[in-house]
């Protein structure tokens, strides 16, 4: 990957491509469900792509351009979600296709967490999403977020209580 | 429990794909830019070129101007001492006739 970056900092337009598609899914999925709707996910993370191509100059390794635009798309997409007003954060299209359904899953699962994500503010939604579709640790969170560790971890076990909660209220 | 419930999350939280156009759409973005930034740098580029060429211009009228009028005073000043040395002459002539010399 950092062959790649080399050249797309050449400006070679084919190394910048891979660069995009090696990370779409990741920056998009972000996006997606930062925000709630495929539009304005797509519109995002374009924008994010772009950002990363006026600063490769600053890009010092693959490992550090993955760090960027997991940075770059939660803070632009809380950024977005602030200046919304709270009817339109809430409002998730239910036809939008939110999770991944490759392995089929649990669909309960999956709607709940629809819920529960469409109900967490900005801050709380971006920490769910890094953890456990970025997989990223707590630490790596608050760095990214910029955000003390400790609101970094109790907002994960918030949401997590309330996911849970959700699932067995449901099911009983 | 927990563990398997954490892993049920991960899994419904796979990154999914966008369209299929994603890649290019942002290529042909970042290409228009390129070509905008391109076409912005000749912009200023010829501003400047055409500025030095209208002041080159000036500064040459400017100079053939003074040359012109430097040769005008020049051409003044000997018409003038060609009136001044014939009318000494004259007087010369004048004044050698009276004295019979």
């Amino acid at each position: 990957m950092d062959g790649q970056l080399a050249k797309a900092r050449l400006g070679e337009p084919n190394a910048l491509a891979a660069l995009v598609r090696a990370h779409q899914r990741s920056v998009y999925s972000l996006a997606l469900r930062m925000l709630g709707t495929p539009d304005l996910a797509e519109d995002l993370a374009q924008e994010v792509f772009m950002q990363l191509n006026a600063s490769l100059h600053m890009i010092e390794s693959g490992k550090h351009m993955v760090f960027w635009l997991r940075q770059v798309t939660t803070r632009r997409a809380i950024d977005q979600l602030r200046r919304r007003s709270r009817v339109e954060m809430t409002a998730f299209d239910e036809d939008t296709q939110l999770f991944s359904t490759e392995d089929g899953g649990d669909p309960l699962l999956r709607r709940h967490l629809r819920l529960l994500i469409s109900e967490l503010s900005p801050p709380a939604r971006a920490v769910l999403l890094l953890r456990y579709q970025e997989d990223l640790d707590p630490m790596d969170i608050a760095r990214a977020l910029d955000m003390p560790i400790n609101t970094v971890k109790s907002h994960l076990k918030r949401s997590l209580d309330a996911l849970r909660q959700s699932i067995e209220e449901h099911s009983t | 429990m927990s563990d398997d419930f954490e892993s049920q999350l991960r899994a419904a939280l796979r990154p999914v794909a966008p369209s299929d156009d994603f890649t290019p759409k942002i290529m042909a973005r970042i290409a228009a830019k390129r070509r905008l930034a391109r076409r912005a740098w000749w912009i200023p580029a010829s501003l400047a070129a055409s500025l030095l060429i209208a002041i080159g211009a000036q500064r040459h009228v400017q100079e053939s101007r003074e040359r012109e009028n430097g040769m005008e005073a020049r051409r003044e000043v000997v018409e003038a001492l060609r009136l001044t040395s014939q009318k000494l002459n004259l007087a010369y002539e004048v004044v050698k006739s009276q004295s019979g010399v």
